[in-house]
């Protein structure tokens, strides 16, 4: 047998451990193979394609012309009004839904926390269920509770809160509240599993020297939560620019870049716009992700616990 | 002390009312099954179960149900297999490979499923297999192995090693070793990472949209194209279905595991 603890002489120890080292790692190497062929094959092979045709030229009859090289669909991504009035509109609506989701999952990832028993896990249990629910059902459940005749306006016409019904769905608010609902179990639970590993000492300490509870959370809790709020705004953030579900269903005219290069890939079949299109919005997002983690470690620096 | 008391209702009024939100979507998705008019209304004014009999009479849904347990019973072994092994191989590690390996199976991730969809179809209709179940279980399996691979490696973590090694002293091989040291103690997590891996397939809809044709379309997809056209309560009916599987879903696996220890490994 390869692995033995049995206690070996001191020279056949030296020559035995490291190769008995080595084929532990060999082992491990045959393991995590099979993962890494699969990614290699799956999802860099997929995306050195996808690029690949994105530098080709159109075709009228095909899907793109295979064999040449070309930067149209490029030029096409860039002078198209249409196009990039949609990435604006991509980011705007990642902004502003990024902003709400993550303020929303810091009270709540909190109040999971403070949360005891059967509480804790209603708490819990109402933020896995929609997290393990399809898309579609997530975002037609607002059709019912936000249209004109809808649930919610019913109420506010009833309270006299408002004279005419408002058009929350189809439009951009209701965009907004269905893309913070996809997003928001997952932020909550990515802030609130650093919480979950925080002692609750340190903000009863705060307490019983002066602070208020709300100083106390934004002073203490939210700063060591950083890492967990680092995560919950990029996943919040890459999800609403690329959001497909939501605006799919509930936007009235403006259309996101997922619709639009949905149209070109599969209604215009113009592969070789539709691939640019997705290679500059990654680009874009990637380099803004990045802008957003640094600016964040920066405000979370000094905090570093996690 | 009167300030504390104010405190206290609002945060209270406050999480309840997120609670709300969380769930009344879905409450409102259930209800809607049962409103016997063809329209889509919350409250129903009239209960009926016209509509679930109307869906078992419909070939395209149930065939579109058939189809969504195969492919996440496939995303299902392929994920699990992926996922148990690589995570495993990573704790044996000292090298660098798992170093690569974690990012590498994070970032799909991240990336919105549409740029993820496009690519996809790109790459499987030049590989000529486009519209096929195998295309949309591979996409489903990028989507479902890191759910299996990160749930494993914190089951591995808390491990005890020594016993592994024990066995191998006791003259036990790789595989022996494996199936009466390890698997025992790793069962619950394997069996979580599967359940989650199958949910995820169940419910994924956009990279399923752009790899599926009219025979391999999934629940989600028929549920997605029926609402472009009108709103069907159709779809209400499907919805309830797949609340109430994912439901069903948490409540093994918070008996497998907790509740608990089941919201860690979905963050």
């Amino acid at each position: 047998m390869s692995g033995t603890h049995s206690p070996l002489p001191a020279p056949v120890a030296r020559v035995w451990e490291p190769l008995r080292k080595r084929s532990r790692s060999k082992r491990a190497l045959l393991l995590m193979a099979p993962l890494l062929v699969f990614e290699l094959l799956l999802f860099v092979a997929p995306f050195l394609i996808l690029l690949r045709i994105s530098l080709t030229s159109g075709s009228t009859d095909l899907r793109y012309a295979a064999g040449t090289w070309s930067l149209d669909g490029y030029a096409e991504v860039f002078t198209s009004g249409v196009l990039l009035d949609a990435i604006v509109y991509s980011f705007k609506l990642g902004l502003i839904a990024t902003a709400i989701t993550v303020s929303i999952a810091v009270f709540y990832a909190y109040a999971i926390w403070r949360a005891e028993g059967a509480l804790k896990s209603a708490l819990l249990f109402s933020v896995i269920l929609p997290l393990l629910t399809t898309l579609v059902v997530k975002t037609y459940a607002f059709r019912p509770l936000l249209s004109p005749t809808g649930t919610v306006n019913d109420v506010l016409l009833s309270l006299n809160l408002v004279s005419e019904p408002i058009q929350f769905v189809p439009g951009t608010i209701g965009v907004i509240v269905g893309q913070v609902y996809i997003v928001l179990p997952y932020a909550v639970l990515a802030i609130y599993s650093v919480l979950s590993t925080m002692d609750w000492g340190i903000v009863e300490a705060a307490r019983d020297l002066g602070a208020s509870r709300p100083r106390s959370v934004l002073e203490i809790v939210v700063p060591q939560a950083m890492p967990g709020i680092i995560v919950a705004t990029v996943i919040s953030f890459a999800w609403s620019v690329g959001a497909y579900a939501a605006p799919g269903l509930l936007a009235s005219q403006r259309v996101p870049f997922a619709i639009e290069v949905e149209k070109r890939l599969l209604s215009n079949l113009q592969w070789e716009i539709a691939t640019a299109y997705a290679v500059v919005m990654l680009l874009l997002m990637v380099a803004s992700i990045a802008v957003l983690t640094v600016t964040l470690n920066y405000f979370g620096g000094e905090f570093e616990y996690a | 002390m009167h300030r504390e008391t104010v405190e206290n209702a609002a945060f209270r009024a406050g999480y309840l009312a997120i609670l709300t939100f969380m769930l009344l979507p879905l409450a409102v998705v259930v209800a809607t099954s049962f409103e016997a008019s063809g329209q889509l209304l919350f409250p129903p004014e009239n209960y009926s179960l016209v509509h679930y009999r109307a869906f078992f009479e419909e070939t395209r849904w149930l065939s579109a149900f058939d189809n969504s347990l195969l492919v996440g019973a496939g995303t299902t072994v392929v994920a699990t297999t992926l996922g148990v092994t690589a995570a495993f191989g990573h704790e044996l590690d000292d090298g660098r490979t798992g170093q690569v390996l974690a990012p590498l199976v994070l970032v799909p991730l991240l990336i919105p499923p549409i740029i993820l969809g496009i690519s996809m179809r790109v790459y499987f209709v030049r590989a000529g297999l486009n519209a096929s179940f195998l295309s949309i279980i591979l996409a489903h399996t990028l989507w479902a192995t890191p759910l299996v691979y990160f749930v494993m490696r914190s089951v591995f973590s808390r491990f005890d090693w020594q016993l592994l090694d024990a066995a191998k002293d006791l003259g036990a091989g790789p595989l022996q070793s494996f199936a009466y040291a390890v698997l025992p103690n790793v069962k619950h997590g394997i069996f979580v990472g599967a359940l989650l891996a199958f949910i995820v397939s169940l419910q994924e809809f956009v990279m399923a949209l752009f790899l599926s044709s009219h025979s391999t379309e999934t629940i989600p997809v028929v549920a997605w194209t029926a609402l472009r056209q009108s709103l069907d309560p159709m779809v209400s009916v499907v919805s309830t279905f797949l609340i109430l599987i994912s439901i069903i879903a948490i409540v093994v696996a918070t008996l497998a595991t907790n509740l608990e220890w089941l919201s860690k490994q979905l963050s």
